[in-house]
């Protein structure tokens, strides 16, 4: 029965547990990618599509943020193929994660893109620029910083999130503690420094968009 | 052992075990709220150490995954010499971590008030429990609603996650379900629409909540109506 | 300190009190029987050792032994519910009097707790579609194999994976979620018990399950907290008594349609 914590069984493993943390950035990256990309295109959609093309947005928000992330990923993994669709492990837990953060990031955009002052937009309309490049050029970038601390703040939530993919039997640094733990019997341990590397990875997180949004964002408004 | 059709009685555990959901919801929001009135007082008082400590708890429950703070509450707390079980584990985990989060949701309403309102209440003489309890706070609830009323909807989706070590409500009840059913799309189909009528009155009314504490902070912007003309 | 915030730290202080569990430390046979209830952890994702019936009640060969202990006890018995994880820890924290939940007696476990005399045992195998042809660990290179974390198989088929490079692991952390994955297609093959291609056949309605081949035969011990001598002689006679009159082989013929194979004693 353990009565002293012994980290040395843990340390051992230490290989195994990074290539955990790269699993996990992988996950978390690629789904804010593909999140992101979702949310702009959700909330253009949202902010300046008619009314078939917000509606279903809006419901699709809702739908997201109203249910957990464990059911999305469940139905995902274990529905889709229901209907079809087959996914590995990692492909579904990407695929729930960017649809997660999409519904997130499109409401969080489209506040940033009702923030830029309608004076710019008929500006913009006056000197001749089309919908596309109206966009691109003018309410992009200004939709973008303005909601800058949310955005990367959920963006940190996701990086957290991916903790529970193990449920379908995704591989990432959660999971694979799941699995020393296993091994090892020493739960409290694993547990203790699993905590501190998810706890320096999102400082690090913090800390590269802090320093992004310097680079993204030079000039005042 | 037979396999059945998602019928009425499946239905009706899976409701059963929605109320355990709400229950830890509950729990969380009563402690998480109670800890986190603690946490926020620590953050703005005087004395420099124990603002650090409340600003070094709310970094790491905020700052780790709650699965990993679960999992640390079920299985190490047998070194403590406690006895938790998975509902002891996820209560104490979801108020811990519910109180980091409301720590910081009262912290900023409570930092939105005046700095004239603390600088007067000392001039009439008094401390600063007092000021807290009978000056700042009142006004600090208007400002706290609609964010404790959002984190609500997060609370009660992250008991989700409590299933992961056994306790048995919504999602747990789920996979149950799914096993002697092999359904899927109807199992978590249902549940997601369970969980969906908890969470979007909740959300509806966050809304409400933000809409009337900014009427007075805000003017409308209107929505252009067309990029292309 | 204002008596209302005294009111509020009492009140908490009585809430998280009234949250630990009663003293669940009763261990003998005595103190079970003088604190008028036995408590079993089990596993109701583990079919058919552990499921849930018609009535969403639990049953299964595990459930029954438990309630025979009970019976035998002259005590109800109340259930816990543990995930596979969550067995070791169980008992160490004196949660629960006895773990009954396809418990395989392995050495490295029973640094940590004490196991009774086997009451089941069961061949960890590999299962998949009758129309996928695999006969050994080479064959599974190029396929996804699933499993449920911490389970032999697990140790076994990661072992395997090791020496076979090409073998795609899937640890899954409970039963049931590997089942649905079996039937989903989402894996091409599994580890798991000798029962489980029975179950899983009722589930597809297309291509019916079959066992492949052996991993290895574990048994399973009713697990008690270590040092519990006095607890582990009492089952280790009574389960002496269930085998000899045959009610252990009935349970499994009702449960895994086959016979027990036989099981050792130490």
């Amino acid at each position: 029965m353990q009565t002293a914590l012994q980290f040395g069984p843990v340390f051992i493993h230490l290989d195994t547990l990074l290539m955990g943390v790269v699993q996990t950035i992988q996950l978390a990256v690629l789904s804010i990618l593909f999140g992101t990309v979702i949310g702009t295109l959700g909330a253009i959609g949202r902010s300046f599509g008619p009314r078939w093309v917000s509606w279903p947005i809006a419901a699709y928000v809702e739908l997201i943020r109203n249910t957990p992330l464990l059911i999305q990923l469940y139905f995902v993994f274990f529905s889709l193929p229901m209907l079809g669709l087959k996914l590995s492990s990692n492909s579904a837990a990407i695929l729930a994660l960017s649809i997660h953060l999409g519904a997130y990031a499109t409401e969080i955009l489209r506040a940033g893109v009702e923030s830029v002052p309608v004076g710019q937009i008929e500006a913009a309309k006056s000197l001749g620029l089309k919908g596309y490049h109206i966009i691109r050029h003018v309410i992009l970038v200004p939709a973008v910083r303005a909601v800058y601390p949310a955005l990367s703040a959920q963006f940190i939530l996701q990086l957290m999130g991916t903790s529970i993919v193990g449920a379908i039997a995704a591989e990432e640094l959660t999971a694979i503690a799941n699995n020393l733990v296993m091994q090892t019997f020493r739960s409290f341990e694993v547990y203790i420094v699993i905590a501190v590397i998810y706890f320096v990875l999102v400082q690090a997180a913090s800390l590269i968009f802090a320093g992004l949004s310097r680079l993204l964002f030079r000039w005042k408004t | 052992m037979s396999l059945r059709d998602f019928g009425p009685n499946e239905l009706m555990f899976l409701i059963m075990a929605t109320r355990w959901t709400i229950v830890l919801a509950l729990i969380a929001f009563a402690g998480g709220g109670v800890i986190g009135l603690i946490v926020a007082a620590f953050r703005v008082a005087p004395l420099p150490p124990l603002r650090w400590l409340a600003a070094g708890y709310i970094q790491f429950f905020m700052g780790t995954p709650i699965l990993i703070q679960l999992f640390m509450a079920y299985y190490g707390s047998s070194l403590l010499g406690f006895r938790p079980d998975p509902w002891a584990a996820a209560a104490v985990t979801f108020s811990l971590n519910g109180g980091a989060f409301f720590g910081e949701i009262f912290r900023g309403s409570i930092d939105a008030v005046p700095k004239g309102q603390w600088e007067a209440s000392t001039a009439l003489g008094f401390r600063f429990l007092p000021t807290l309890r009978l000056v700042i706070l009142p006004q600090a609830t208007k400002l706290m609603l609609p964010p404790t009323v959002g984190f609500m909807v997060q609370i009660v989706k992250t008991t989700s996650v409590a299933s992961l070590i056994g306790l048995t409500e919504l999602a747990r009840a789920a996979t149950q379900v799914n096993t002697v059913t092999f359904q899927p799309v109807v199992v978590f189909g249902t549940v997601s629409a369970i969980y969906f009528m908890l969470c979007w009155p909740l959300s509806l009314y966050a809304g409400y909540l933000e809409r009337k504490v900014g009427q007075g902070l805000q003017v409308k912007t209107r929505r252009p109506l067309l990029l292309a003309s | 300190m204002p008596n209302k915030l005294k009111l509020v730290l009492a009140g908490l202080a009585v809430a998280l009190v009234a949250m630990l569990p009663a003293a669940a430390s009763a261990q003998t046979v005595d103190e079970i029987i003088a604190r008028g209830k036995l408590i079993v952890a089990v596993d109701t994702t583990t079919p058919p050792y552990g499921f849930l019936d018609a009535d969403l009640k639990p049953t299964g060969f595990d459930i029954e032994v438990a309630t025979k202990m009970g019976e035998a006890l002259g005590v109800p018995v109340e259930f816990v519910t543990v995930t596979s994880p969550g067995r070791i820890p169980s008992l160490l924290t004196k949660q629960v009097d006895v773990v009954i939940s396809i418990f395989s007696i392995t050495a490295a476990r029973a640094i940590q707790i004490d196991y009774s005399i086997p009451y089941a045992g069961q061949s960890a195998v590999v299962i998949a579609p009758k129309s996928t042809a695999i006969s050994s660990h080479a064959d599974l290179v190029g396929k996804k194999v699933g499993l449920t974390r911490g389970t032999g198989e697990d140790g076994l088929l990661t072992a395997a994976a090791e020496a076979n490079p090409g073998i795609e692991i899937l640890r899954f952390d409970d039963y049931s979620s590997l089942l649905q994955a079996m039937v989903s297609g989402q894996i091409d093959a599994m580890g798991g018990g000798d029962y489980g291609e029975i179950y899983l056949k009722k589930a597809q309605n297309g291509d019916d399950f079959e066992q492949k081949y052996v991993l290895k035969t574990f048994y399973f011990g009713i697990g008690v907290a270590k040092g519990n001598d006095n607890l582990r002689q009492w089952l280790n006679t009574w389960l002496f008594t269930l085998k000899m009159d045959g009610t252990l082989e009935a349970l499994s013929m009702k449960y895994r349609n086959q016979p027990l194979p036989a099981l050792p004693v130490f």
